[in-house]
């Protein structure tokens, strides 16, 4: 019978993508969705890397001036509600935004935490799947998570950047569930501060051979009113490698942040 | 097929308005969306650093004197993805035109959004104007 399931699954996504003239999706030895490969996060784009971005310029409009404008992961794009925070929390998130993001934890060359850094478009993320575990490699902030697969989240941790993440197959879609997180990063948007009682839930949907849908919520009793759902999508990036990114080289932003506010020039809103 | 063709059309349409790629520090803090400047220079060296790249352009002022602009940009790696050559696209000693907006101090200081390199072709360098701000609308409704 599972079998037959995991036939009709296999029929079933054949279909619907050879339906949309998209490649299938591959699968594992094991029949699930192989997610292996370099991933953008953010796009909808398909192609290479350049062809994906080249033209219309990475987050904007570059050589195409008519190309609509893609946001930073600091912007709440058009149309989306409201994050769902508590009215002291929303005021402290509205504090961050009329400094203009200043105080982005990014800024200082901290990782960009969950779902941050899954839905950012700039930098690359490379996903390595075997039976038991799938590894995700970020070029952002050089981070990583190891996220066993039908494993259990250990009783006792130390708050961490890109939290603890254990995961479980739901039909073709990976779900990941994340805890442990400090308090430290952004969720999405300026000033998106969250409490180390986060709790993250992601779904990875492998659509078709080029395309990713990423749907996830997050829950935070402290600072939220209701869970916060956001959904994005992740593109292949065939031939792009992830490089390296030591933000720390060179990072004049956070003092010159502060030379222009001593200076008294107005950089807030 | 004609009317598939325009459902598709506008689906991407609403996939693009809900796309959110790029993050990082803010640009919109540092230098003023409403002050952007288009210069022409000799080129006079370039850091390609991480988390940002700059470049310096000798310009000469309304009195002929020459004055050295520092411009700043996106890092290496998402520029060398979307075509850019090292010491091949432009190179010191190079007469570029970029356009890009002011720093906030008034000084020569520069957020680069777009090159016209000496073969003629308009590379981005940097992202649009207020990236990583917050943009338009806060995160949270405003009360």
């Amino acid at each position: 019978m599972r079998a037959l399931i995991a036939a009709t699954a296999v029929g079933t996504s054949l279909v619907v993508a050879v339906l949309s003239g998209q490649g299938a999706v591959p699968r594992a030895a094991d029949g699930k969705p192989d997610l292996t490969g370099v991933w953008q996060g953010g796009s909808t784009q398909r192609g290479n890397w350049e062809e994906a971005n080249g033209g219309t310029g990475v987050g904007g409009t570059g050589r195409n001036p008519t190309a609509p404008v893609v946001l930073s992961t600091n912007d709440r794009p058009a149309g989306r509600e409201g994050a769902p925070y508590q009215d002291w929390a929303a005021k402290k998130v509205l504090e961050a935004y009329n400094r203009r993001g200043i105080d982005d934890p990014a800024g200082h060359c901290l990782p960009g935490g969950v779902p941050r850094s899954v839905i950012l478009g700039l930098f690359p993320q490379q996903f390595v799947q075997t039976p038991k575990q799938i590894i995700i490699l970020y070029e952002y902030m050089h981070t990583f998570r190891v996220i066993p697969i039908g494993g259990t989240h250990p009783d006792d941790f130390i708050p961490s950047y890109m939290g603890n993440s254990v995961a479980h197959w739901e039909g073709d879609t990976l779900v990941v569930d994340a805890i442990g997180f400090n308090d430290k990063t952004w969720l999405s948007g300026t000033g998106t501060f969250h409490s180390e009682d986060l709790h993250v839930t992601e779904r990875y949907t492998r659509v078709d051979k080029d395309r990713i849908d990423y749907e996830v919520t997050m829950e935070d009793p402290k600072v939220l009113t209701k869970p916060w759902k956001l959904t994005s999508s992740l593109m292949l990036r065939e031939g792009t490698r992830l490089e390296e990114y030591i933000c720390a080289e060179n990072n004049l932003d956070p003092a010159r942040y502060e030379q222009l506010l001593k200076a008294g020039v107005k950089i807030t809103r | 097929m004609e009317r598939r063709k325009s459902g598709v059309g506008v689906l991407l349409v609403v996939l693009l308005l809900s796309a959110f790629p790029s993050a990082h520090h803010s640009f919109g803090a540092e230098y003023d969306a409403n002050n952007p400047i288009t210069l022409t220079g000799v080129l006079t060296n370039i850091e390609w650093t991480n988390p940002h790249s700059h470049f310096y352009l000798d310009v000469k002022d309304s009195t002929g004197k020459v004055v050295n602009w520092k411009f700043e940009g996106y890092p290496p790696a998402v520029l060398f993805r979307t075509g850019w050559k090292r010491d091949a696209t432009m190179k010191p000693g190079d007469t570029i035109t970029v356009f890009g907006w002011r720093a906030r101090d008034g000084g020569n200081w520069a957020h680069s959004r777009e090159i016209t390199v000496p073969d003629g072709r308009k590379m981005f360098f940097g992202p649009p104007a207020g990236t990583g701000d917050g943009g338009n609308t806060p995160a949270v409704e405003v009360k």
